[in-house]
């Protein structure tokens, strides 16, 4: 049967973000639709309408011409819309059939007798009795996936699928893609991978900044021109005027670099080299997920490596922790500014001490002295236009703008010749990412120098003189600022190449 | 539907409220209990709570209870805090005994003013050797110290067991389990004549008074504290992580030695099989009861100190086992946990109706 899926003028608007504006869609099956957009694009939302994790503001959903009225994930499963996300939902201690049979309503030898035949139909190859620890990504993807077909879905939603798995596996996944659209199954696939849109795609819908820009056929579209739809056209006029007082001077220099994590939901890192110069802004753009965590924790330290991997100045700093960093006069600004930078239940100066440096005298014979503390915290605070003069607030009150302008503060008021921040306006209000960009731009022109992770091309065009795109892990060559274009960023985001 | 959100601010006078509030459900629950057991309840809650501290004897018992659980308390405090969560302190206390034991046995005919504070340094040298053990296994192969603490316990338990009935038993003993009685320069002065209390209790609050400016004054303190309130900061702001764990578990070893130590040179005298009616496990309570707070242990230490005298006053006038003690303690626990939830967390019924407690 033939099954039609319309999303009808939907929008879900969050406080200072409008996540999914006015967005409509048609579905039908028998093709493979692809949902091609940045971060913050509003794909994620539009998913978590279709299954019924959130609920939008405005807008219907039809199936088959039906309204359905999803108003938790399982209204989406009782009318045959699956889900497969980019984290697996799986009890790592269960065996791969226990995990299926906890949301079944069907009797274990019924189960057993239909999911062995989904498994032969589509020749997965699964031991139903181990457990799911033992089973590689692409296995642990597959169970996701027969939970799915149990139900006999209509829809089947692939959030990212490929992030976690190896080429061979993904080709894997296509074919049985593939398969499914043939028997009927409308296939809706989230991605920012340009490749993948191509190789298995009908057709794409690119979304950008909560808004669908464009539906077209895949055939009528080639890398190039995907890539300038998902990043926009708007950027080439917001760059920096590269300033004028670049010594070249260098201050950085990381060569060689490798990173292998146990953990598979961590990104390797693999031979990363660059270098930074005194004054300079060197921005790395990419797709959140691609190891800009993974970057960030090995530059401040969080990660040691190998001693001669980075070099700060004349010293080699890869065995030195973040403490003995910021002694060299280097600063950091992660990325998760609530739990991370702070402790939200530490009063202002509290915070402030987080960063001890032998020269500021924090700690007399070992004592805490709060007196010099919190006259330090006040200077911070009226020095980075933070909207309070109260040390003693707990650091939980302070809205995102305040806290990143504290951080910032924090880190900056020792004058380091080198600040590493990681998306330092994520969440923010416009007239604090103004102040936050304003500052940054500042210590540039005083000759201090910035490496800029940010999953934001506005941000990253705005402020860096040289970019550099991360992707699985991979630095691509280093760009001036000048030279970049979204087509060049959108391809090499996406994973393609740039002569 | 039943949703548990949690709550945006908690005031602080609230916050060291709670236990009093934990200590009030306590009562009325043990009223109850009583009741159902067929006593007047007031009546068996004063034999339990005032009875046994009501004359001079029994509040020199209770600084007796009180001074071990304050010491392993206050060492606890430096785990707990930073997110360690050591179990084994009884384990720590008995190994510290045996240490300690050891040397006054050594000594068992000398007299002479070193012999005491070589006794104490050993029991102290003990518990932080022993308390290292599940710090070191965490530190290089991440295993878990609450299962390996715990372990130990009985690995300690069952070496003094060995002891005192093997090698170290008293030769004129009459094959009892026990060893000789120590000299009495081995021996914790005793305060008053007539009385239990001994020289312990000044350990006890020297420990406190070391315990409060370590943690609220020092850089230590600041580390202990962000550490327990998020790992990430810490390692964001560079804390050396690994050392930390070595030294909380170093401080709450040695003092839950010195809690052994105390108890063997003090109330006493020499080794046997019960050298600690759980004091290690207990001071758990205690720790928790006075918010990892070296003012507020003292307090909980007493508190608690009391259920063991309860406990033995309500076994002999009212029959009831000993054991209703540990009744008591448990509920001090489950009362405290219970509204700290409440006190951290919301509970939101919704169905047709909502309700906000």
């Amino acid at each position: 049967m033939n099954t039609k899926l319309k999303v009808s003028k939907v929008s879900k608007i969050y406080p200072g973000c409008i996540a999914n504006d006015n967005v409509s869609l048609d579905f039908e099956s028998g093709k493979i639709y692809a949902l091609l957009g940045e971060n913050g694009a509003g794909k994620s939302t539009l998913v978590k309408i279709l299954s019924g994790v959130i609920n939008p503001d405005e807008g219907q959903i039809f199936l088959n011409d039906k309204l359905l009225k999803l108003a938790s994930p399982k209204d989406a499963k009782n009318n045959n819309i699956g889900m497969v996300f980019q984290h697996f939902n799986l009890f790592e201690t269960l065996s791969v059939f226990e995990n299926l049979s906890i949301d079944s309503e069907k009797n274990n030898d019924q189960l057993r007798i239909l999911v062995n035949n989904i498994l032969k139909k589509y020749n997965f190859k699964i031991d139903l009795d181990v457990p799911i620890l033992n089973l590689s990504a692409g296995q642990k993807q597959k169970v996701e996936i027969v939970r799915c077909l149990i139900r006999n879905p209509k829809v089947l939603i692939m959030d990212e699928p490929t992030s976690v798995l190896t080429e061979q596996e993904t080709e894997d996944l296509f074919l049985s893609l593939k398969k499914f659209s043939k028997e009927g199954i409308l296939i809706i696939y989230i991605t920012h991978k340009l490749k993948e849109v191509l190789s298995l795609c009908d057709e794409v819908a690119v979304m950008r900044k909560g808004k669908v820009v464009s539906i077209s056929r895949t055939v009528d579209e080639e890398l190039s021109s995907l890539a300038n739809k998902m990043i926009g056209e708007s950027l080439n006029k917001i760059k920096k005027m590269t300033s004028n007082n670049l010594s070249g001077e260098q201050i950085l220099r990381v060569s060689r670099l490798n990173f292998n994590s146990e953990d598979p939901y961590e990104v390797n890192l693999v031979d990363i080299n660059f270098t930074l110069n005194k004054g300079e802004c060197l921005g790395i753009a990419g797709i959140s997920g691609n190891g800009q965590n993974e970057l960030f924790q090995i530059l401040s330290g969080e990660t040691l490596s190998n001693s001669g991997s980075i070099k700060f100045r004349s010293k080699e700093i890869g065995k030195l922790n973040p403490k003995e960093r910021r002694e060299y006069l280097m600063a950091f600004s992660p990325e998760d500014r609530i739990s991370q930078a702070a402790v939200p239940s530490l009063k202002i100066y509290e915070n402030v001490a987080l960063n001890n440096f032998k020269t500021s005298n924090f700690f007399e014979k070992g004592l805490f002295n709060e007196r010099k503390i919190k006259d330090h915290s006040k200077k911070i605070l009226s020095n980075f236009s933070v909207n309070t003069d109260n040390v003693n607030l707990r650091s939980q009150f302070l809205s995102g703008g305040n806290l990143q302008k504290l951080i910032l503060g924090r880190e900056l008021i020792t004058s380091p010749e080198l600040l590493i921040c990681f998306n330092p306006t994520w969440g923010l209000d416009v007239g604090a990412i103004n102040y936050i960009h304003q500052t940054l731009l500042k210590i540039n022109e005083q000759g201090k120098s910035i490496i800029l992770i940010s999953t934001d091309n506005d941000e990253l065009l705005q402020l860096s003189d040289r970019i550099s795109v991360i992707n699985k892990g991979k630095l691509s060559k280093i760009m001036s600022a000048k030279e970049v274009n979204p087509e060049k960023l959108g391809l090499l985001m996406g994973g393609g190449l740039v002569d | 539907m039943i949703k548990i959100e949690r709550r945006n601010e908690t005031s602080n006078l609230i916050y060291f409220l709670t236990p009093v509030l934990a200590i009030f459900l306590t009562l009325v629950t043990g009223a109850i209990i009583f009741y159902l057991l067929g006593f007047k309840p007031l009546e068996a809650l004063k034999f339990f709570f005032v009875t046994p501290i009501s004359d001079l004897y029994g509040l020199s018992e209770l600084l007796v209870k009180a001074t071990p659980l304050c010491l392993i308390a206050i060492g606890l405090s430096f785990c707990f805090k930073s997110n360690n969560w050591n179990i084994g302190a009884e384990g720590q206390l008995t190994f510290g005994g045996i240490v300690g034991g050891g040397v006054a046995l050594l000594f068992y005919n000398h007299e002479g003013v070193y012999v005491l504070p070589l006794i104490i340094l050993a029991g102290a040298f003990g518990g932080m050797v022993f308390a290292m053990i599940p710090a070191i296994l965490k530190i290089y192969f991440n295993t878990n110290e609450i299962l390996v603490s715990l372990m130990l316990v009985y690995v300690s338990k069952l070496l003094l067991d060995y002891l005192v009935v093997g090698p170290w038993s008293n030769p004129e003993g009459f094959n009892f389990p026990e060893t000789r009685q120590f000299s009495d320069s081995a021996r914790l002065p005793i305060l008053f004549e007539g009385l239990r209390i001994h020289a312990g209790i000044f350990i006890a609050l020297v420990s406190v008074f070391l315990a409060w400016v370590v943690l609220f004054k020092t850089y230590l303190g600041f580390q202990i504290k962000v550490s327990g309130l998020s790992l990430k900061t810490a390692k964001y702001a560079g804390f050396k992580g690994r050392k930390m764990i070595l030294l909380v578990f170093m401080v709450s070893g040695a003092c839950a030695g010195l809690a052994g130590v105390g108890e063997i040179t003090g109330p006493i005298g020499q080794l046997h099989r019960m050298i600690s009616p759980e004091y290690g496990f207990t001071a758990i309570i205690v720790a928790f009861l006075g918010r990892l707070n070296p003012i507020g242990i003292v307090f909980a230490s007493l508190i608690v100190a009391l259920t063991y005298l309860g406990a033995e006053t309500a076994q002999i006038f009212l029959q009831v086992p000993k054991y209703t003690g540990q009744v008591f303690q448990g509920m001090i626990l489950f009362f405290l946990l219970a509204s700290d939830f409440l006190l951290f967390f919301r509970i939101k019924l919704s169905g047709f109706k909502k309700y906000e407690y």
